[in-house]
């Protein structure tokens, strides 16, 4: 993530980046409205971006987490960026 | 030098003795160096193989990803990470399939280009090599390009371990017909059909499996799971209806005498633990998931494949199948 100040549109080309990769989709194909069902995600597809985004996040934000609880209500791109910018604060 | 193998003790119906003994017959009996990954208090004796300790174990009934990443310390995620950081050579578990592919996937991560990895079975067939169906059941749902990328990926397993040059892959429908199936088999007919990379010989039918006329038979997970059981089933019930009317009364018993020594063999062939495991193809590593049930004869025999595939290169030729211009 580099050492630039994390906003929410940097929050969101990151999740859309990792689940681009994830998906082999192009980042440019995933809107934030979209279902990650509506995009093929299953449940394991959704931990695999949840690990890296705790892993791009872990220098910028020491110690940042996704919990487990929390997996269920992530049901959108937009609902990701969301928690990741609420969990860091960013407005 | 060759790195070992890594073996989950703890995963499977008969754990940890029979994995450990399997273990232990991989050493002895085909020359190999397995290392155990459990926890040192369930564990019991070693039988003098070297133990990365661990502290935790994920339960056969226990949720995939929310277990891999609940359970860090667990022998699968353990066995997963000697492989990611090159101090074993291979994975192999007798555990919770889907925690199985979940710790491969979340710790060695996909081969460049692939979508999903996938389940790939070898199915014993009389007189040729065995073949190969996949999916067996990674993925319930799929697309016409996961199910093309399944069949470049088997064909290359066949082609590495079973050195058959050219593999043909047949397609799972209701039908040989091409028009036949459901939306995601016609569209996957068409596609292999275009795929120049394999050898695609058009659509093969349920009864296809046992003998197969072709090397790989290509499905979504569902319905490969479901075949595959099926056929399970079926073989177990033909096997011992014929041992309960052996020996039922004298001329049974002589029939059984002279029958048993042709059939046995066959039997034993057809046993999925001859077989020892399946092959998780599409990670950047080499994971052999074993039956559930699987007894030291199994754990040998997947530990054996495992070894074949490391010597084959299996990884490399995969990432080359998947994506030409990158390797693994």
């Amino acid at each position: 993530m580099g050492d630039a100040p994390l906003d929410r549109a940097a929050i969101s080309t990151l999740v859309r980046d990792q689940l681009a990769e994830i998906l082999e989709l192009s980042p440019g194909d995933i809107a934030e409205d979209v279902s990650f069902s509506e995009l093929g995600a299953d449940s394991l597809a959704l931990i695999e971006l949840v690990e890296a985004l705790e892993e791009s996040l872990s220098t910028s934000a020491v110690g940042f987490h996704i919990d487990d609880e929390d997996l269920e209500d992530l049901t959108s791109v937009r609902d990701a960026v969301n928690y990741v910018a609420e969990k860091l604060q960013v407005v | 030098m060759t790195l070992p193998i890594a073996v989950d003790a703890m995963g499977g119906d008969f754990a940890p003795e029979e994995i450990v003994a399997g273990a232990k017959r991989a050493v002895d009996e085909l020359g190999l160096k397995v290392i155990l990954v459990g926890v040192p208090e369930l564990l019991g004796d070693p039988l003098g193989l070297e133990v990365v300790p661990c502290s935790e174990v994920i339960a056969m009934d226990e949720d995939p990803g929310a277990s891999v990443r609940r359970k860090k310390d667990s022998s699968l995620v353990r066995a997963a990470e000697l492989v990611r950081d090159q101090k074993a050579s291979a994975m192999v578990s007798a555990g919770n399939t889907g925690a199985t592919m979940a710790a491969a996937l979340l710790r060695m991560g996909r081969l460049p280009g692939v979508q999903r990895p996938c389940i790939a079975t070898p199915i014993p067939n009389p007189g040729r090599t065995p073949m190969v169906l996949v999916d067996a059941g990674a993925n319930a749902e799929c697309t016409p390009e996961m199910l093309a990328q399944f069949a470049s990926m088997a064909s290359t397993y066949v082609g590495a371990l079973y050195h058959v040059e050219s593999p043909t892959v047949g397609l799972l429908s209701i039908g040989e017909e091409s028009g036949k199936g459901t939306p995601l088999v016609k569209a996957a007919h068409q596609l292999l059909s275009e795929l120049g990379s394999i050898n695609f010989v058009g659509n093969v039918e349920g009864r296809d499996l046992v003998p197969s006329p072709v090397d790989v038979v290509v499905t979504d997970g569902f319905t490969g799971n479901v075949a595959l059981k099926t056929l399970e089933g079926a073989l177990k019930f033909v096997f011992t209806t014929v041992l309960s009317v052996i020996g039922t009364d004298d001329a049974t018993k002589a029939a059984g005498d002279v029958l048993l020594e042709y059939l046995l063999p066959v039997a034993r062939q057809m046993r999925p633990e001859s077989q020892g495991g399946a092959l998780l193809l599409g990670v950047r590593g080499i994971c052999v998931i074993s039956h559930g049930t699987s007894n030291s004869t199994a754990i040998k025999n997947a530990i054996g494949v495992a070894a074949e595939a490391d010597q084959a290169r299996l990884v490399e030729k995969l990432g080359m199948a998947v994506r030409p211009d990158q390797v693994a």
